[in-house]
């Protein structure tokens, strides 16, 4: 696959390999993002992931069209995931153990005999005090390494009206493509792992 | 589907691509390096302004310029000062920072940026927030290190975009505000319009009902109509007039008088709606002795202000209606005792059966003139009036009643029992009274004589008759007889000569002595139903009877003396009358 696929909101193509950062306000705004995103991955037989921040939000996902069945090619095809057995897992959050998870199951849908994955983390768990939150930039830098090559497409949602600026600098930063406003802002800029790393971490190791 | 874009991504091309895994060794690296992450600061700082751009909250915006600031390098906001003097801080207050010392620096840099002194502070400058209408303030900044041109700018275009922002966002407060104002005003117009709109339906309603003459259940129904509550009227006496809507009780309650006497009072000093229970309840009256009640059922209470207008003004469409009532019973009344007077005076046959018909009163049929007299208490003439009525009704006999010269008079058509009739009329009032019957007259204009001849009936039984029965004129015998000769003088002559020295003798000594002649005579010479009818001892009857004997010198029980006698005391007691007439 090598055309943009349909992202399933406002009309927006999305080249496989992209990494978008997505800026929302309240829960209603974010549900339209997951239930549009989502459901044009179900739609498309993708293999759909996602981690949501709480367990209501994964009741209702669950009852999208297509999300419930048997694994496989035509079943299974939304995994639904809390922070807790995810970015938290363990109780701390790290880039590396988060970046294996992701590899993982996108090795595993391509052995259930998925041709294309779909991913999406709602991103309002950093906010809490866990330890390892003050990674998670280099983390969204990081993970631009594992989406680059793959059939995947990748969201981050930003809740505005729970993230601050300097989240939303970085964030931007790090991202190749922001949606924002119903508009998808390429950024050609956007700095590579090592660049961004370097730039705000001279002194820190990535964990 | 479509990829949107920014107008930046034309240049996408002309810029280094980020290179992965590799290091910037070389100096030219090393300044693509740099550049990039410039270029990314901008991209980032185009994702903050469009933030600000979509935000309509003057707080999130200064808010979030001010929490973007570390992200684009050593720089931090410190607050930003506007020019009403207002001061607000970013975040955490920096230490030994004075708010009156910034706001005194920022009021001499006036509509420019320029340098500020912040204590603790290497650097510290003060960005214009500038809009179409002028200057907002500004935006302070600060840094431990000396921040590079790049990143300066960086901060200065942070400082020409939340200006721009919060000018946009308190525009938008105010076009907000007016919005709501706008609004409130229209809803509040609206109300009124509503309100009034329901006033003239209401009013337009009942309005009809006045004007058609649907009488009390047309009112009742139209108040239901209006209000969806059931209605009724009831009389002051708390009688139903008129029901409308579901749930009549049936037998309808009736208070006790002294509760219904007490709710006109509280009805009459309020002069508005009061509740009664489940009732809202209003007075109708017209004038005061004229009352009705008009009456909403709500056990819910759900009567609104609408309903309260409907019930008002339906008790002033019941007023009209009660006084369009009682005038038509006062002009029916007028005219019957118009009508009677007129018919007992005398007056023309073709005038009579016109009015009588007018009335839907047969005067066709033959009639007759009856006088009822009451005696003591039962002389009130409404009472009598009001219970001759009554008697008639009992004994389904029709007629015009009225008073007159202090009776009753009834003209009427029927052949009543006439003393079972004085009967239940004395029964009524509680005491005595006399009745008089005249003779029919085929025509009204013979009524007259028909009054006459109740008139001496009357006179008559209360002279010469015993007891106190009904008297009809035609069974009078040999007084009808002595009524009728035109010319009494030979009447008088024979009443003289056997009478004569009697009747001197009462108007000397002020006696009765013809009375008592008369009485016994009647009673066929019985001692004891004389003495009762006259009321006196047996010993007084026969001390006046000896007497009448020594005045006129006659025997008593000689057959040709009592005939004469008798004829005299009834020739004299007509006499009476025919005089009492005249």
């Amino acid at each position: 696959m090598t055309g943009p696929v349909p992202s399933g909101i406002d009309e927006i193509g999305l080249q496989p390999g992209s990494h978008v950062c997505a800026f929302y306000r309240g829960d209603s705004d974010r549900d339209r993002l997951l239930t549009g995103y989502l459901g044009a991955g179900l739609a498309a037989g993708d293999k759909c992931i996602c981690i949501v921040d709480s367990a209501g939000t994964a009741e209702r996902l669950g009852t999208l069209p297509g999300a419930r069945g048997e694994p496989g090619p035509f079943g299974g095809q939304l995994d639904i995931h809390l922070p807790e057995s995810t970015y938290l897992a363990g109780g701390e959050f790290t880039t590396a153990d988060m970046l294996t998870f992701w590899t993982e199951s996108l090795v595993k849908a391509e052995i259930e005999g998925y041709s294309f994955c779909r991913l999406v983390g709602e991103m309002t768990w950093a906010l809490r005090d866990a330890p390892g939150v003050e990674h998670l930039v280099g983390y969204e830098s990081e993970l631009n390494r594992v989406t680059a090559s793959s059939p995947v497409v990748v969201l981050c949602l930003y809740d505005l009206d729970r993230f601050g600026g300097e989240v939303v600098v970085n964030v931007v930063k790090t991202h190749p493509q922001v949606l924002i406003q119903g508009i998808l802002v390429e950024n050609p800029y956007y700095l590579a792992p090592d660049e961004f790393l370097r730039s705000v971490l001279p002194d820190r190791p990535t964990r | 589907m479509t990829t949107k874009q920014t107008a930046l991504d034309e240049f996408a091309p002309m810029i280094p691509r980020p290179v992965p895994h590799q290091q910037a060794d070389s100096p030219q690296q090393a300044a693509d390096a740099n550049l990039r992450e410039r270029l990314a600061e901008f991209r980032a700082l185009l994702v903050i302004l469009l933030l600000m751009t979509e935000s309509v909250s003057e707080d999130q915006i200064l808010e979030l310029a001010a929490s973007s600031a570390p992200g684009l390098g050593p720089a931090r906001i410190e607050g930003y000062g506007f020019s009403d003097g207002q001061w607000r801080t970013a975040g955490p207050a920096a230490s030994g920072v004075s708010i009156s010392d910034i706001t005194r620096q920022l009021a001499a840099l006036g509509h420019s940026g320029g340098k500020v002194d912040l204590p603790g502070r290497r650097w510290a400058w003060a960005y214009p927030l500038r809009s179409v209408t002028g200057l907002l303030g500004h935006l302070v900044a600060s840094s431990h290190l000396e921040p590079s041109a790049e990143q300066r700018f960086l901060i200065q275009v942070i400082a020409q975009q939340t200006g721009v922002a919060v000018s946009n966002a308190r525009l938008h407060a105010r076009e907000r505000a007016t919005a709501a104002e706008l609004a409130a005003t229209n809803a509040a117009l609206a109300q009124t319009v509503a309100s009034l709109q329901r006033s003239m339906d209401i009013h337009d309603r009942l309005t009809r009902v006045a004007v058609s003459g649907e009488g009390q259940p047309g009112i009742a129904k139209a108040l239901h109509e209006l209000t969806g509550m059931p209605v009724a009227i009831e009389d002051r006496y708390g009688n139903l007039a008129a029901w409308a809507g579901p749930g009549r009780p049936d037998p309808y309650p009736k208070e006790s008088f002294a509760k219904r006497e007490h709710l006109l009072r509280r009805l009459m000093r309020a002069r508005k709606p009061i509740q009664d229970g489940e009732r809202l309840v209003m007075l109708a009256s017209p004038r005061p002795e004229l009352l009705g009640i008009l009456a909403l059922i709500d056990p819910g209470r759900t009567a609104d202000t609408a309903d309260l207008v409907a019930l008002e003004h339906g008790a002033t469409v019941l007023s009209m209606e009660l006084a369009r009532l009682r005038g038509i019973a006062d002009t029916e009344l007028r005219l019957r005792r118009d009508l009677v007077h007129d018919l007992l005076a005398g007056t023309d046959d073709e005038s009579a059966l016109a009015r009588a018909e007018a009335l839907d009163y047969d005067l066709r049929r033959p009639h007759r003139v009856v006088i009822v007299e009451g005696k003591g208490r039962t002389r009130a003439h409404d009472a009598l009036l009001s219970a001759v009525r009554r008697a008639l009704r009992l004994a389904r006999q029709d007629g015009l009643c009225e008073t007159w010269s202090g009776n009753v008079a009834v003209v009427t058509a029927g052949q009543a029992d006439w003393e079972q009739l004085r009967r239940a009329m004395a029964s009524d009032l509680g005491g005595q009274c006399h009745i008089g019957v005249g003779g029919p007259s085929a025509r009204p204009s013979e009524l007259p004589r028909s009054l006459r001849e109740a008139g001496l009936a009357l006179r008559l039984q209360k002279t010469l008759l015993p007891g106190s029965s009904a008297c009809e004129y035609p069974r009078l015998g040999i007084f009808r007889m002595l009524a009728a000769i035109p010319d009494l003088t030979d009447v008088d002559a024979f009443v003289r000569e056997w009478l004569g020295s009697l009747l001197d003798y009462d108007a000397r000594r002020k006696a009765e002595l013809v009375h008592t002649l008369t009485q016994y005579l009647e009673h066929g010479g019985n001692y004891d139903a004389t003495a009762a009818e006259l009321s006196v001892h047996k010993s007084t009857l026969k001390y006046r009877l000896q007497r009448i004997r020594d005045l006129t010198g006659l025997e008593l029980n000689d057959p040709d003396v009592h005939f004469n006698l008798q004829l005299a005391t009834r020739a004299w007691g007509t006499l009476q009358a025919l005089r009492d007439e005249s």
